[in-house]
């Protein structure tokens, strides 16, 4: 427990002390909501700010846990991932660290977007939303960090994990109804959108939000908080299935990788002719 | 004296880098509580021992134990018995100093009650203690290095590793580090394991071994080195070199004429007593040299220990 705190108040002091990355940050969702406020006013939203926000607080918190994971690559190849693994505490415990301060950062941020919300016109009738909003970010902050880790252990250096996080970031954020509904997008984006478990995330968090969660599924369809897909309904429950099932098959892959991957072969293609 | 258990035993080690074999078929033991030295060039093997027996790489070949633990299929129990000053910065760039110390408590579980004041004691013996809430990024490469040492001394294992330890530190801050390592030794019975190219540091070493190309060409108390492989020499300047060379010749004594001195090897010093004193109002200058484990390097490989060192 204590190893699995220190690495996740590192991680977040991290992110906080860098303060050109975490202004730009904070700032960029908010460029989003100017781009793509306009789209989402239509007949079948009721509150487009609130639907909007949550959208694109959720999509935030995805890819800010995606990319704390990307640290995992950088304390690799600058060395102190040695002294981590020559240190005896056990490899899971190193890598739930890495989940859970991924999640934690991930989960700042999308608090702090939450927040700023309530002055640009997001609206909550029940303060129970805000712990159930609160447990969603933090739920979809671990999911996806199971995910960039596993990205991490199979990229050898920072190129090309920000290579390979961005060529799936973008589509995935993109094609997940958090910026550009479902509806303006063409049939094969569609099909594609709908095997996005970031589309699932984004239904979620936003039915939760609008507190819509008590409502029967069939209801939700219009405001794309859930889904028929040929004969199958997507409600909320069955999202978070969906997610839970996502995550617990990364988690276990990325802390397999993770304990297996040859770190030693790693620092060796830095230090290649310096360290024999 | 009693017979020390071997806490590190190595067996036929062999350690390859793709077609590169960097470690060749080495054999050695480590008592415990010694202080041992690897001795030799960079490139000679030495890290890459200390890397495998640390657990960060694995061998080709052999078997390695450490305090009868195997280093390839017991990897947690060797981790916990040991600690390591890699030769190449494994600090946490990010943060602080304090913080990086503190990591390393939370890491090796030294108890909370004890964390500040071993901060403390470690950052005062590198003289770091004021600057400890820099970051570490913003450190000089000799800084970084000091903090790397501090931290390396902060919880005591059984075993603890210095890879290259004192290189890039000032004199006054080695002095410390080393009488520290060895207070460590002796009141911890902590055994040190290290590797060195300055031979001032390997001669007050329990063991040395001289590694070369791969291969451990010598194994013995530094004592012992240098009484085998190196002979004291004299060094005398005199007005009269052919009295002086005449005699040294009647008595087949080895000698050079160097500039204004000759040096002349010392086999029996009452021999070269009684030359010398035959000449006696000739000489100006005696020097007479003790051999040092760099002699004893030349003499087995007939180069220099430092000769094209990066470092």
């Amino acid at each position: 427990m204590r190893v699995i705190y220190a690495l996740g108040i590192r991680n977040l002091k991290v992110f906080v002390r860098n303060r050109t990355a975490l202004i730009f940050n904070l700032l960029f969702p908010f460029f989003f909501i100017f781009v793509f406020g306009e789209i989402f006013r239509n007949d079948f939203i009721e509150n487009p700010v609130s639907f909007m926000l949550a959208g694109i607080i959720i999509a935030t918190v995805f890819e800010s846990s995606l990319r704390v994971s990307s640290n995992t690559i950088d304390d690799m190849t600058s060395g102190f991932m040695k002294e981590v693994l020559v240190s005896p505490i056990s490899r899971l415990s190193i890598a739930i660290g890495q989940f859970v301060s991924s999640a934690v950062v991930a989960t700042a941020q999308g608090i702090i977007i939450f927040v700023i919300g309530f002055f640009i016109g997001l609206r909550i009738t029940s303060p129970l939303t805000i712990i159930y909003a609160i447990s969603a970010m933090v739920f979809v902050g671990i999911v996806f960090a199971g995910f960039g880790l596993f990205i991490a252990t199979k990229a050898k250096n920072i190129q090309t994990f920000q290579a390979v996080s961005l060529a799936i970031t973008m589509p995935l954020t993109f094609l997940s109804g958090a910026y550009i509904p479902f509806a303006m997008l063409p049939d094969v984006l569609k099909w594609v959108g709908y095997f996005n478990p970031m589309t699932y995330a984004v239904a979620l968090f936003r039915a939760i939000t609008l507190e819509k969660t008590h409502l029967p599924t069939s209801e939700l369809i219009n405001e794309e908080l859930a889904f028929k897909i040929g004969g199958v309904m997507i409600g909320p429950m069955e999202a978070l299935g969906i997610l839970l099932a996502f995550g617990i098959v990364f988690l276990l892959l990325s802390t397999l990788a993770f304990i297996r991957v040859d770190f030693s072969r790693m620092n060796r293609i830095k230090d290649d002719s310096i360290e024999i | 004296m009693s017979v020390a258990k071997h806490i590190i035993e190595v067996r036929n080690f062999t350690k390859k880098y793709g077609n590169f074999t960097a470690v060749k078929n080495i054999s050695f033991t480590v008592d415990e509580g010694s202080i041992f030295a690897f001795l030799g060039p960079n490139g000679a093997g030495k890290s890459t021992t200390i890397n495998t027996l640390c657990t960060i790489f694995d061998k080709t070949d052999g078997e390695l134990i450490i305090d009868g633990k195997d280093v390839s299929s017991q990897k947690a129990s060797v981790r916990s018995a040991i600690g390591v000053v890699f030769q190449d910065s494994t600090l946490d760039k990010k943060m602080t100093i304090e913080e990086n110390l503190k990591m390393h408590c939370v890491f090796y579980k030294v108890p909370r009650n004890e964390v500040e004041e071993r901060i403390r004691f470690v950052l005062t013996l590198v003289d770091l203690l004021d600057v400890r809430r820099k970051t570490v990024a913003a450190l000089s490469g000799g800084m970084k290095r000091r903090v790397e040492i501090a931290r390396g001394l902060i919880h005591y294992p059984k075993v603890l590793f210095l890879d290259e330890p004192t290189t890039g530190l000032d004199p006054q801050t080695r002095a410390r580090v080393w009488e520290y390592v060895i207070k460590l030794q002796r009141e911890k019975n902590i055994t040190i394991f290290l590797t060195t190219h300055y031979m001032d540091e390997a001669e007050i070493c329990s063991k040395v071994a001289v590694i070369d190309h791969g291969k451990i060409i010598a194994h013995d108390t530094p004592f012992n080195l240098k009484k085998h492989h190196t002979k004291d020499r004299a060094y005398v300047t005199t007005s009269n070199p052919l009295l002086l060379e005449k005699l040294l010749d009647e008595r087949n004594i080895k000698h050079t004429l160097k500039e204004k001195y000759h040096r002349i090897d010392v086999e029996n010093k009452a021999d070269l007593l009684h030359i010398l004193s035959e000449c006696k109002g000739d000489i100006s200058d005696i020097e007479i040299r003790k051999g040092t484990l760099n002699d004893v390097f030349l003499e087995i490989t007939g180069r220099e220990i430092r000769e094209g060192s990066a470092s």
